[in-house]
């Protein structure tokens, strides 16, 4: 029945792994050939390729565990999920409903373990409560400020037969009632405050893509002539060579995206949190800002970190909709602003250096770019090489870069990427890795070669754990503690262990051909490339500053 | 001192797991539970509870905020500054129960046993007047509120 209502909800692919709670599951698969399966080498990779399904189609991304450690090794997976957003749906086998309670074999309090990473979770003990938990696990999931829901499904209860059953889609909840429609009132008074500012900065976050709000963004931004700058995870939602553009926000941000947020007198923020990574040291944030106008679907982020004086609790995109008939042209002095932004841009360009004869991550991602252009999705893991990939490619649409942003999730990017591509095989799909993160998941090198999904791996190897390497240099007394991993796999060797193509990159003239050979490949393939190991991310505002204290690259460096 | 105290009435759905959802979120967002009383509500498969949070370090209306975001939670209403009746249940066993206990409003239930049903600044006062009698046990509910009639 479980799977009956599966395809009912259009689902065409499952990450999972059997076990002795979900057999019954397992058993009835093969007669449901519509409802393809991705047998994965660790859970945990499961939950990462449906997440990255997920963020890369919009759809749901379905995961498979059974109990106790299968369920468990979710855990980090749904955090990263829940963090960011994404909508997910996690069936789990739970033990028998005879022994729930009584320590049986590979027993876990699922629910318990995974309630505060997930939107909402079900425990099913009843084989009449399958359709209505399922129906209404897709509706929390997939509405609203999207999310991770669990179903825990007891043993014996999956052995029921689907046979004939109501199946009826959800779409009312008494206790869920997810904002759509902006207060027109208030979406008028943005407005008016937008063309009151005289230095405004409208910052994007992961909501603006979440709702296609891209457009009416634009439409709103040009209208009005505010700069936009965006999140981490809004990278993409305003393109970066636009005029208007401010790029990265935040504590790994551009120099004239800091400067613009700390000179600003409104920040208009769409679709985000406004987190610690955004704000650094809080309350020295935006310190000339006279007023916030915080537009989220997520009532509890109006005041969680920073208090607007004026909320819209709202879909983003409706909320922009509605909003640009009232935006007003910019007032005459607008120009001077602008100007300034220009001299910032001027003034604190990105940068990097070559002068120590290594290869460098930027030139890497430079030469990726120039051949993917807007058309790849870039999967990006947890630390350098996340925030290398956020810069230095000009992203001007949408959802072509994808990431943990909110949990940080290392071992993300490879089975994202994988899962992404499943969902979008019409994309190129990159995975750009530090080496550090890439072990931790890389057993799904199996499932790549299994597919043949061609997805090609970038790996930007510095032979350390290079973030923790740069914040224990900058920041705690230059004391090098446990962050050397010298002592690795030679990964072209384990690339063919598992049965893909690789290569080696050390100098910058091999780049270009690593990267052709790796495009005329069919298949996955991975480059090892051996970067600078002394590469680091610059700007970077010291852990527990504020934005104005950021730092560029040293001079002469 | 500002005061992070919050008096909310909160409707859920009566699930099993309803409690760890609602005291999980408040212990998650750093928040603390001052009281806490449940019990059914007028409607079916609902139950009402009356909680007195400690916001902590947060902003005070965060801690309605977040519990709305639970699923099972069907209702939440912040009545910390609205006009409210507000009364909790104590009843305490004494060494010897003193004859001007009728002065609080209070009752004899057994022997040695009193019960008291009265706002809490009114039940902290009839403790401190029992205190001299000899408690032996005490057992309170913490607040039940409701809004006055507008």
């Amino acid at each position: 029945m479980v799977l009956e209502a599966l395809e009912r909800e259009g689902v065409e692919i499952i990450f999972g792994y059997p076990g002795g709670a979900n057999l019954p599951l397992y058993q009835r698969l093969p007669a449901h050939p519509k409802l393809r399966h991705i047998l994965v080498r660790h859970e945990q990779g499961a939950a990462h390729m449906a997440d990255g399904y997920a963020r890369a189609t919009g759809r749901p991304g379905i995961v498979f565990a059974t109990s106790g450690p299968g369920a468990l090794n979710l855990v980090t997976g749904l955090c990263t999920a829940f963090m960011d957003s994404v909508p997910m749906i996690a069936i789990t086998g739970q033990v028998p409903t005879a022994v729930v309670g009584r320590d049986a074999f590979q027993e876990s309090d699922v629910i318990g373990c995974t309630q505060s990473v997930t939107k909402h979770s079900y425990l099913v003990t009843k084989v009449a409560d399958i359709p209505r938990v399922i129906s209404e696990a897709f509706h929390i999931a997939a509405t609203g400020r999207p999310g991770p829901v669990l179903i825990d499904i007891c043993r014996d209860v999956q052995q029921a037969e689907g046979g004939d059953f109501e199946y009826s889609y959800c779409s009312v909840l008494p206790g869920y009632k997810p904002a759509l429609e902006p207060d027109l009132v208030q979406v008028e008074r943005a407005a008016e405050m937008l063309a009151g500012a005289r230095r405004p900065v409208i910052l994007a976050g992961h909501g603006v893509i979440l709702s296609h709000a891209e457009q009416e963004l634009l439409e709103v931004a040009e209208r009005s002539g505010t700069p936009v700058g965006t999140t981490l995870l809004g990278v993409g939602a305003f393109p970066v060579q636009h005029p208007l553009a401010l790029h990265m926000t935040g504590f790994m941000g551009t120099g004239w995206n800091i400067k613009a947020v700390q000179n600003a007198d409104l920040l208009m923020m769409v679709g985000m949190r406004v987190d610690d990574r955004v704000t650094a040291k809080l309350s020295e944030w935006a310190p000339k800002a006279e007023s916030f106008v915080h537009i989220d679907i997520d009532a509890s982020e109006m005041g969680k970190n920073v208090r607007p004086h004026l909320e819209v609790v709202a879909d983003a995109k409706r909320a922009l909709t509605a909003m640009a008939p009232y935006v007003k042209p910019p007032p005459a002095d607008r120009g001077e602003w602008l100007t300034q932004i220009d001299a910032w841009r001027e003034e604190h360009p990105l940068k990097y250096s070559r002068s120590n004869g290594h290869l460098q991550p930027q030139d890497v991602l430079i030469d990726m770019y120039r051949r993917c252009q807007d058309e790849a999705i870039v999967v990006a893991d947890v630390g350098q090489n996340q925030i290398w990939a956020a810069l230095w490619w000009n992203y001007t649409k949408p959802g072509l870069f994808l990431n943990s942003g909110g949990s940080g999730t290392m071992g993300f990017a490879f089975p994202a990427a994988l899962g992404a591509k499943f969902g979008r095989p019409d994309k190129d799909v990159w995975c750009v890795a530090g080496e550090g993160g890439f072990v931790m998941t890389a057993q799904e090198l199996s499932v790549a070669v299994e597919h043949q999904v061609p997805v090609k791996i970038v790996l930007l190897n510095n032979f350390s754990l290079g973030m923790v390497r740069q914040f224990q240099d900058d920041f705690y007394g230059g004391v090098r503690s446990e962050v050397d991993l010298t002592v690795m796999p030679d990964f072209v060797k384990l690339a063919e262990a598992y049965g893909l193509k690789a290569r080696r990159v050390d100098r910058y003239e091999e780049i270009k051909p690593a990267f052709d050979e790796a495009q005329a490949t069919p298949g996955p393939f991975l480059i090892d490339f051996r970067i600078d190991p002394e590469a680091n991310v610059y700007p970077i505002v010291p852990l527990g500053k504020g934005l104005d204290d950021f730092w560029e690259l040293p001079n002469g460096a | 001192m500002h005061s992070q105290l919050r008096v909310l009435r909160v409707l859920v759905e009566d699930n099993p797991g309803v409690m760890a959802r609602v005291s999980g979120m408040i212990r998650r967002r750093g928040f603390n539970i001052e009281t806490i009383t449940v019990g059914p509500s007028t409607e079916p498969g609902r139950s009402r509870m009356t909680l007195t949070v400690d916001a902590g370090h947060a902003e005070v209306d965060q801690v309605a905020k977040q519990l709305d975001r639970l699923i099972e939670v069907i209702e939440v209403e912040d009545i910390t500054d609205a006009p409210t009746v507000s009364r909790e249940l104590l009843i305490a066993k004494l060494d010897k129960v003193p004859p001007t206990v009728e002065q609080y409003g209070a009752r004899q239930l057994a022997t040695g046993i009193v019960e008291l049903t009265a706002d809490s600044e009114t039940v902290e006062e009839f403790i401190e007047f029992l205190k001299p009698f000899g408690i032996k046990e005490l057992a309170r509910t913490g607040p039940v509120a409701m809004r006055r009639s507008a």
